[in-house]
């Protein structure tokens, strides 16, 4: 994840943004008072619901906390592979 | 009456002491009554970064335990009138003074001066909610690195929580030729995570070790940046409007950039 078009092309990313973008994600979780384990336990049931609806690899699951504006943000990046078929004919 | 600043950080060795110093002294500078107060009991330090450790007979602990009286534990600076210093014992520890009584003493304290500044410990124990007891206002100092960021945010909520307001922010030892080649944070950076006024930008100066070897606080020094940075905060303080100066050095390629879009 986080594959910038500058590192496609051999440039490193500069120590300051990335600096930038681990204090946001931390400092969201201080906040809230989220700690690592309960992140974990959060993607590992959400991952079970999910998979009753479709197929996906548990470990390509990317899940973060954002802060935009005055709220937070949950957002999870989960690549499918293909949906089941919850409605079968018979 | 005057106003009582707490300045505060969360992480140690950001600048709390070196910022209550200069700012004391530059606040006496301008023509104001300041007093700062060392709140870091046990472990004191802001006598002997104002030159002032030779001359200590009291601290806030008597004050506290009646030896004596607030008016005779303060130590005035001989070097600039209405600056003085009322010292922490170094003999005992933070648990030995109550928020109450800190509170009491900052209460006294403004009836007489136009500023008091206290100086906080580190952490965000006892030692900071004593130090914070009898503030109105405060002042967080942070360097631009992740651990004194993260500290800074931790500390701003407790502050916030106790109602403290407004809360400014000093970005201390801040170097242009860093933010300018991406290895540092720039002042944009920060304020975006930490969400508080900036008050003031000071840059890396070796200035502050040799100021701080002498005990002569750097604001002394006219010319050093470090000095001139603290002064435009003073000034600051007291209301006067003084914009901050862009530190940041511009490679060739922003300059032209910049020069395209200030024209559009």
């Amino acid at each position: 994840m986080n594959i910038s078009i500058k590192q496609l092309f051999g440039r490193k990313r500069k120590s300051s943004s990335i600096a930038k973008q681990r204090l946001k994600l931390v400092i969201t979780q201080d906040r809230l008072d989220v700690d690592d384990r309960f992140m974990t336990r959060l993607h590992h049931e959400l991952a079970e619901v999910l998979a009753k609806y479709f197929e996906f690899s548990v470990n390509s699951v990317q899940m973060s906390l954002k802060q935009e504006g005055n709220s937070y943000v949950l957002v999870a990046d989960i690549p499918y592979k293909k949906f089941h078929d919850l409605n079968p004919r018979q | 009456m005057g106003k009582v600043i707490v300045v505060t950080s969360g992480k140690g060795g950001v600048g709390k002491t070196t910022s209550t110093a200069n700012l004391g002294t530059a606040l006496a500078l301008l023509g104001k009554t300041a007093v700062v107060v060392d709140a870091d009991v046990g472990l004191r330090n802001l006598d002997i970064v104002m030159g002032l450790e030779s001359r200590i007979v009291y601290t806030s602990m008597d004050v506290i335990d009646k030896q004596c009286e607030l008016s005779k534990a303060l130590v005035k600076d001989r070097r600039v009138d209405g600056l003085t210093l009322l010292a922490a014992s170094q003999k005992n520890n933070k648990d030995d003074i109550q928020p109450e009584q800190m509170k009491a003493i900052c209460a006294k304290l403004r009836t007489t001066h136009d500023f008091v500044l206290v100086d906080s410990p580190a952490g965000i124990e006892r030692g900071f909610s004593n130090a914070s007891a009898g503030a109105d206002e405060a002042i967080v100092v942070t360097t631009p690195d992740v651990s004194a960021i993260r500290d800074a945010d931790r500390i701003i909520g407790l502050l916030q929580h106790a109602g403290i307001e407004p809360i400014n922010l000093i970005l201390n030892r801040f170097s242009p030729q860093l933010v300018g080649n991406g290895s540092m944070m720039d002042q944009a950076d920060v304020l975006d995570i930490l969400n508080i006024d900036l008050i003031g930008i000071v840059p890396e100066d070796s200035g502050v070790i040799t100021s701080t070897n002498r005990g002569i606080p750097l604001v002394y020094e006219d010319a050093s940046p470090g000095s001139q940075a603290y002064m435009r905060i003073a000034r600051r303080l007291t209301g006067q409007r003084i914009p901050i100066p862009d530190l940041e050095e511009k490679g060739f390629l922003s300059n032209i950039v910049n020069w395209f879009t200030r024209n559009r």
